[in-house]
């Protein structure tokens, strides 16, 4: 029997939604800041209402709905999913009154592509924004590749902080505690932060000619959009925009390193560095990374496109690595990115299904969840060749020795499949728009996988039912699914159950 | 004798067309559409210069061209969000490109151009990469500051629900 929640429920979830709701305020002031010291007074004064909105829902929510008290697993959940729903919804209002939107929904549209380091953008004229509007909308990608409740649980955990954190699509805890934890993945976001946008800085400043101002600007919003996955970019033509091999691949080196689960950032720092490339999950991004490759390479070879194979190489090479890691820069154009078609289309579709490492900021279906697949397949047909009293090994190496349980097989599976499903779903109600199966399938994974690669489907005049499933794909797709389902039980029971 | 050359040269002078008149007039979206069609052919097209101007080690100054509906008609100035830009870059030599106004951006919309080049489609020399080799650049329009009206509704509303948060803050304890 389903029991329909009660007013203490509700209480506690207000609870710890104005907590986040006020860490989200503060972080909101330095957008406001921003803009107040690039004297845009427009944006300032649609930061300050943002601001105020997180600022008395938060205070609504700790003071008014409930003192501390336990987070149960499908309270946490509810919290998570809510929270990655209502947080684009308020950071949307700056976009929205910027005038760079035809309709609320679009500008919706971009705050939940960036909380979920998607990067699709329905954004117009991107070249004339305001600069504190592009350090929002790179910020949301940072905020939310960093994990918005993550940003929280660094500054109070309480009891329900590891509910919280499972909850955010993370499935290991680095150290003993979720505070530790968070503070780690900040402590590495930031070292990156500070020799990315450094490095970024300097080949914009000294090697492409910009101000110095305006290289540190670029160098800060491709970190954001780099190191978690986003993939938006300050101008129109993203990393086509800078024509230099050498921002390309820092902006590479940034991408990986984003992709690469915390845990793994943990091993290379801490050691023993050996074990990093033992794991499973190293093991099977780079063979997925190997094989989208030479399918794209091969692919791009047969269009002709290229005149040599060092463009091609590089072209290639910097897609594939885009669409692997779900961060969605490019450095050709919409518009050819469709001409591709066959193996090369394909390489850059697969690549972006598949997605990076689990706990990181990227998107998909996670390598470790292809791998353990992989592994479990293989074993299914050994076990069938073997002598029916064989015993084949279910071990694996993952952070140490592990073993292959029907339990995580199971899961694995069902998330798999999911994902496989909402690939689907996008791709079937953009063919029933009429859009070609190609273009639907792609711009539908793309959105799923929060990568962020488009090939024109994702226009401002896209049908309203079209813009509402990416949205809900990016939504689902960051938070893994378990989260949304929890909310869309809580709320069934809500009505249904007595 | 000297008269004869002077009417040649006149005439010469008069009728072989400029560089810019030679080449074929496109615009930024049938570049983009055209793209592989037009490699290393020459062709002139129209534009307002935007985001930075990138003076490089070898001479050239590089930056983007857009040709969209906001060249027109700024966002700024009434115009309507009809989606992305459309934009190509530029690789000029340093002496062409004279005293530009600043690019656009925010603060103001750039100055409009009309350059000819050749369409260089996935360069060999530059790995890859798709641009413009200016030849000529010509101003046809400055660069202009785009003004800034002031929405103070806004100021007014997030002030007051600051202050809202405040006065719930210190008003409102928590239970024990």
């Amino acid at each position: 029997m389903l029991i329909r929640p009660v007013a203490e429920d509700f209480r506690v979830i207000g609870f710890y939604m104005g907590r986040i709701f006020l860490v989200v305020a503060a972080a909101s002031l330095l957008p406001l800041a921003w803009a107040g010291i690039a004297r845009e007074w427009n944006p300032f004064g649609s930061f300050l209402l943002m601001t105020g909105v997180f600022a008395l829902l938060g205070v609504i929510g700790v003071r008014l709905a409930a003192r501390e008290s336990e987070l149960d697993w499908s309270h946490g959940m509810v919290v998570v999913a809510l929270t990655w729903l209502i947080v684009p919804i308020i950071g949307a209002i700056p976009l929205l009154l910027s005038g760079h939107f035809g309709r609320p929904l679009d500008a919706f549209f971009d705050a939940m592509s960036g909380v979920t380091t998607t990067g699709l953008s329905l954004l117009s004229d991107v070249d004339h924004l305001a600069s504190s509007l592009n350090f929002w909308r790179h910020f949301l990608q940072f905020l939310g590749g960093q994990g918005i409740i993550l940003a929280a649980l660094t500054i109070f955990a309480g009891t329900g902080g590891i509910t919280l954190y499972f909850g955010e699509a993370r499935d290991e805890r680095i150290l003993p505690s979720v505070t530790s934890t968070a503070r780690f993945i900040w402590a590495v976001s930031v070292v990156h932060l500070i020799f990315g946008v450094t490095a970024l800085g300097l080949v914009g400043w000294l090697v492409l000619g910009f101000d110095f101002d305006r290289s540190i600007f670029h160098g800060l919003m491709i970190f954001f959009a780099g190191f978690d996955t986003g993939g938006f970019s300050p101008q129109s033509t993203s990393i086509g925009y800078y024509h230099s091999a050498i921002f390309e691949g820092v902006t590479g080196l940034l991408m990986v390193a984003g992709a690469m689960s915390f845990g793994l950032h943990y091993a290379m720092w801490r050691g023993p560095r050996r074990s990093v490339f033992a794991n499973l999950e190293t093991r099977t991004i780079l063979s997925t990374f190997g094989f989208t490759m030479v399918l794209t390479l091969v692919g791009l070879a047969a269009t002709g496109l290229f005149v040599n194979a060092a463009g091609l190489t590089r072209q290639g090479l910097f897609q594939i690595l885009s669409a692997h890691t779900g961060t969605g820069f490019s450095t050709v154009p919409s518009a050819e990115l469709a001409k591709w078609g066959g193996l090369a289309f394909g390489g850059v579709a697969i690549a972006m299904a598949l997605g990076g490492m689990g706990s990181s900021t990227a998107g998909g279906v996670k390598s470790l969840r292809i791998g353990l697949t992989i592994k479990a397949v293989v074993n299914q047909i050994r076990q069938v060749l073997l002598p029916e009293h064989a015993l084949v090994g279910t071990a694996y190496h993952q952070s140490g020795r592990k073993h292959l349980t029907p339990a995580l097989v199971q899961s694995v599976m069902i998330i798999s499949l999911l994902y496989v499903a909402l690939y689907l779903l996008g791709a079937g109600i953009g063919l029933a728009y009429g859009i070609p199966l190609q273009e639907s399938l792609f711009e539908s994974v793309s959105a799923s996988a929060n990568v962020g690669l488009s090939v024109g489907v994702t226009d401002p005049s896209m049908p309203i039912l079209l813009e509402l499933t990416y949205m809900v794909q990016m939504w689902a797709g960051r938070l893994e699914f378990v989260a949304v389902f929890s909310l869309l039980g809580f709320a069934y029971a809500w009505v249904r159950g007595k | 004798m000297r008269r004869l050359v002077r009417v040649i040269f006149l005439a010469v002078v008069f009728f072989i067309p400029d560089p810019a008149s030679a080449a074929e007039e496109v615009s930024v979206p049938e570049i983009l559409e055209l793209g592989a069609e037009l490699a290393g052919e020459e062709i002139t097209v129209e534009g307002e210069l935007v985001g930075d101007y990138g003076f490089r080690g070898d001479g050239s100054m590089w930056t983007q061209l857009n040709g969209d509906a906001y060249v027109d008609q700024p966002l700024r100035e009434g115009g309507s969000p009809v989606g992305a830009n459309i934009g190509i870059a530029l690789r000029t030599p340093v002496e062409l490109t004279g005293a530009l106004d600043p690019p656009g951006g925010y603060r103001n919309r750039g100055p409009v151009v009309r350059v000819t080049g050749i369409w260089k489609y996935h360069d060999s020399t530059r790995p890859g990469e798709s641009y413009l080799e200016v030849q000529s650049l010509t101003i046809t329009e400055p660069g202009r500051q785009l003004g800034e009206e002031v929405n103070w509704t806004t100021f007014t509303f997030g002030a007051l629900l600051l202050a809202a948060a405040g006065v719930v803050a210190l008003l409102i304890r928590p239970e024990d």
